[in-house]
């Protein structure tokens, strides 16, 4: 059954295993490549992960002029292809969230490929192997159908669909709040 | 005995998920080499090589289910680092002791030949007692167990301690004062999630155990609570249901405050109390001073909150305490154990599933390296060297008369007392770093400094290893297997996933050939490997309280870990303790503890007026002798800093990022300030993972607990001055 990135980002602790992870996934030269955020390190210890969303008519890959950028049949957005990319930086910039890195060594991108060669076998991706929080997880349509039930907080926005924002992704993302819409046992 | 139905069971986090095997590539399952969680994962080795290559996630761990901090995804990159060492090293010159410089290679022979000729000569002209241990407990149960055996039997020291001082020694001491166990935990970990309300004093958790957090959040998922008793927010107290903000050193009081609230508003089970408790009465006339505004005067916690804490907990129909090193470094640590187990007693909720009390132990084997005596005043099984009829069962076992078994010796720290009045003067370290990691450094490495002869034993060379004539290479946790016990009290297995690099060996062999070398053979030479060592600690260990006689590797894999005691072959261990409510002192019963407060050791003053915290980031483990050399986590925190409130920096003048002068009056140390609300206004915060000139034990007290022996690192008395010229790092 097919899987997706799941985040969510009030459970994170800031401890960037999943950066740690992402060095560790065959296909990354021992890069990592997304981002863990202090949000605001003067004030307190909150933190939370910057990921790719592999949106599903990525910015980025639009921007290519070389269409270095291919998208994986299962949704995933890949890293340049060496043999195209000719280091203009185009995606750095086109990316809403500034996910692409740039190798000025190599003159070539790289990004988060979902860990392709794990995720395209349902084998979740390193990040969300290790993840100690379960602030990112790997799940099923259902699974995150059921959590949308679980975290509705009346305003429908438990998921990343604001308007200026890339539209749909194959990621999801429950924003900070989701303990709001829990009954307390007693 | 009511029967445990624990089953390992899979929990509603696990997942059936295949792993990724990669061409070429075997996976060899195993467990962290750092923390207690003992996270499980498997390590990659080329077959071609034969050479460990990375890390893959083990899902089908129970515990942790494929989770990992950061540092343990990057374990794998000590075994075959740059800096390991390869070959036995001597100094002759000892007066570069106290530096890295003056090493040569040696071989196996050259250095076992010059460390038996200077242990005889010390022994022959100064006693056995001359000669000393310090051990640590971040290696497996045979190598702790062996460590004992090795200082009593082939030594013939009663100068043996380990770095568990600093560690589990007051949790210890609190746990087997009012439960007369110490087993970390009464319950397993996967109980943790489906508790209702769980209190947790002094542990920085997110940082410190990480893969525990997704079952705390858990808790709040399922609308329980989580309160936090910390100096700091913590990554855990920010999102806590409640945050008790104390002053560093209150947690007696505190603790008093709540018990004496759950008395006075009815949360105490009378039935429970009754039937299983003794000293009930004496405990309620003593807190009633405790009253919330009390122990607010005291711990400068609101009245608000310790009520609410109470209330919380209280109501709670199944309930958690959990503690760790914040409480338990203080001169009253051991007494903090029991005030916080007592919130447990007096309301019943202990002895069933999802709840009861645990310590987070720190060590990878911090459980299980104190069970089998490598403590001075313990032998394996938990047995303890004052009782003659332990010494009688134990001295047998080894093929000793009882009269020879060496008298109790003296904690960790007290060794360098001993060293200074040259009671001690040679001392065999392994698996510890006490130049970065003891208190009072400066009085430390005096002491090390005037031994005659100092071996140390690691894979890396130390800031205690400057101070050896001898370094011996010992292997990393990955080339050798043998069983570790971890923070549940669950025993496990560590599997060998390559051969030992250079010349290193692990280092039960090491002492089996010293023993040898020394005439002890007789006493060693049947140990081939640690199989056979285990075998033997089943046997030591049998009919005492850490009974691991029924623990065989193949149980330990059959059924995810055997949690001990366990008896014999057919017993399959015990997940939960107390399912029976019979408590380990003779009449079955628990003791509530009647405590009065006391204060620390060092309380600040107009000279020096900040409480001074230490501990531990996430990206570092103990002395940082080992994560300190791996690149992702050197990267992601290189050096140390001095968390101060906003308030406090604007007070001083300092800015974030200013490097200032912290000191105490022991010492003095140079930190690149951090401003965060994130601390009391009152209390600064250094984490302890750096060694010379960086280090925070050059401030820290040797102020000890009486009963467990172990340092106040958690509280003293300091000042900050803004440095004249800005230094550059
Ligand atoms: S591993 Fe999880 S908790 Fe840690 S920084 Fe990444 S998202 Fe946050
Ligand atoms: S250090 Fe502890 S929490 Fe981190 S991976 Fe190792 S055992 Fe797990």
């Amino acid at each position: 059954m097919k899987k997706r990135l799941y985040l969510e980002l009030e459970n994170c602790i800031g401890c960037r295993s999943c950066l740690a992870a992402c060095t560790q996934c065959g296909g990354h030269e021992e890069r990592n490549r997304n981002y863990v955020y202090d949000v605001n390190p003067l004030l307190n210890r909150q933190t939370m992960p910057l990921m790719c969303l592999h949106c599903v008519n990525p910015a980025c890959a639009r921007s290519c002029p070389a269409q270095a950028i291919q998208i994986h049949e299962t949704g995933a957005v890949l890293s340049a292809l060496v043999e195209k990319c000719i280091g203009c930086q185009n995606c750095t910039i086109a990316c809403p969230y500034g996910i692409p890195k740039f190798d000025t060594e190599q003159n070539l991108m790289y990004k988060c490929d979902l860990c392709i060669d794990r995720s395209k076998d349902g084998i979740p991706p390193m990040c969300a192997s290790v993840c100690p929080t379960n602030t990112l997880q790997w799940l099923t349509d259902d699974e995150i159908e059921a959590k949308q039930k679980q975290f509705n907080l009346d305003n429908g926005k438990w998921v990343t669909s604001l308007p200026y924002l890339e539209g749909e992704t194959n990621v999801k993302v429950n924003l900070p709040g989701i303990l709001q819409g829990v009954t307390k046992l007693f | 005995m009511q029967r445990d139905n624990y089953k390992n069971e899979r929990d509603k986090y696990f997942k059936e998920i295949e792993n990724l095997n990669h061409p070429n590539e075997t996976l060899v399952k195993t467990h962290c080499s750092y923390c207690a969680m003992q996270c499980g994962m498997n390590l990659r080795v080329n077959t071609k090589t034969n050479k460990i290559i990375g890390v893959e996630p083990r899902y089908d761990w129970p515990v942790t289910l494929g989770k990992m901090c950061p540092k343990g995804v990057t374990a794998y990159q000590q075994v075959n680092h740059k800096d390991r060492l390869l070959k036995p090293l001597i100094r002759d010159d000892q007066s570069l002791k106290g530096t890295k410089n003056g090493f040569r290679e040696a071989s196996w022979d050259e250095a076992y030949e010059l460390i038996v000729k200077r242990f005889t000569d010390l022994q022959k002209n100064y006693g056995k007692d001359s000669v000393s241990v310090y051990s640590g407990v971040s290696m497996t149960n045979e190598k702790c167990y062996l460590t004992g055996k090795f200082a009593r039997v082939a030594l013939q020291t009663r100068y043996i301690d380990y770095n568990g001082r600093f560690c589990m020694a007051s949790a210890a001491g609190g746990l087997n004062r009012s439960l007369g166990i110490d087993r970390g935990s009464t319950i397993p970990w996967t109980d943790v999630h489906e508790t209702d309300c769980i209190f947790l004093a002094g542990s920085n958790t997110a940082d410190c155990h990480p893969t525990m957090m997704f079952r705390v959040w858990g808790i709040q998922e399922r609308g329980g609570y989580v309160i936090v008793a910390d100096p700091r927010e913590t990554p855990v107290a920010r999102r806590a249901d409640l945050h008790l903000d104390l002053k560093p050193g209150t947690d007696l009081a505190l603790a008093n405050g709540i018990v004496n609230l759950l008395i006075q508003n009815g949360y105490a089970d009378e039935e429970f109390v009754k039937n299983h408790t003794n000293g009930f009465e004496e405990t309620k006339e003593l807190v009633k001073e405790f009253t919330p505004e009390y122990t607010s005067e005291i711990t400068g916690v609101a009245p608000e909150k310790i009520i609410r804490a109470a209330e919380l907990y209280g109501k709670a129909p199944n309930a958690i305490v959990m503690f760790a090193r914040g409480i338990e470094q203080q001169i009253k640590g051991v007494d903090n154990v029991s005030a916080y187990t007592n919130m447990a007693l007096v309301t019943g909720k202990i002895g069933r599933a999802k709840s009861g009390v645990a310590t987070i132990t720190g060590q990878g084997n911090g459980q299980g390296g104190r069970e089998h005596g490598q403590k001075a005043d313990a032998l394996p099984g938990y047995r303890k060297i004052a009782n003659p009829d332990h010494v009688k069962y134990v001295s047998k076992v080894w093929g000793i008369e009882p009269e020879e078994m060496p008298k109790e010796g003296v904690s960790a720290f007290e060794m360098f007392g001993l060293m200074e009045q040259k009671t001690i003067r040679a001392l065999y370290l392994l698996c510890s770093n006490p130049a970065v990691s003891a208190p009072d450094q400066n009085y430390v490495r005096e002491q090390m400094k005037n031994l005659d002869f100092m071996v140390c034993v690691d894979f890396f060379l130390s800031e205690s290893a400057e101070f050896a004539d001898v370094v011996l290479p010992t292997t990393t946790w990955a080339e050798d297997e043998g069983t570790t016990t971890n923070v549940e009290g669950r025993i496990i297995k560590i599997n060998r996933a390559q051969m030992p690099l250079g010349e290193s060996k692990p280092d039960w062999q090491i002492q089996i050939e010293i023993a040898e070398r020394l005439g002890r053979g007789k006493y060693f030479s049947h140990l081939k490997t640690s199989k056979d060592v285990f075998n033997e600690l089943r046997v030591a260990s049998k009919g005492g309280t850490a009974d691991y006689y029924g623990v065989t590797w193949e149980k330990i894999d059959k059924q995810d870990g055997v949690f001990w005691p366990c008896k014999d072959e057919s017993d399959p261990g015990t997940p939960h303790l107390f399912l029976d409510k019979k408590f380990n002192h003779p009449d079955g019963k628990a003791k509530i503890l009647a405590l009065p407060d006391r204060p620390s050791a060092e309380v600040p003053d107009e000279k020096y007026p900040l409480h001074l915290t230490t501990g531990r980031v996430v990206y570092h483990y103990l002395s940082g002798n080992q994560t300190r050399r791996i690149q992702f986590l050197r990267d992601m925190c290189p050096e140390p800093f001095v968390e101060v409130h906003p308030e406090t920096a604007e007070k001083y003048s300092i800015e974030h990022e200013e490097y200032v002068r912290l000191y105490t009056r022991r010492g003095e140390a140079t930190y690149k300030v951090k401003i965060t609300e994130a601390i009391r206004k009152d209390t600064v915060f250094v984490p302890y993972h750096w060694g010379h000139e960086k280090s925070i034990n050059l401030l820290t007290i040797g102020a000890l607990d009486p009963y467990s022996r172990m340092p106040e690192f958690k509280t003293c008395a300091a000042q900050i001055e803004k440095m004249k010229t800005r230094a550059v790092q």
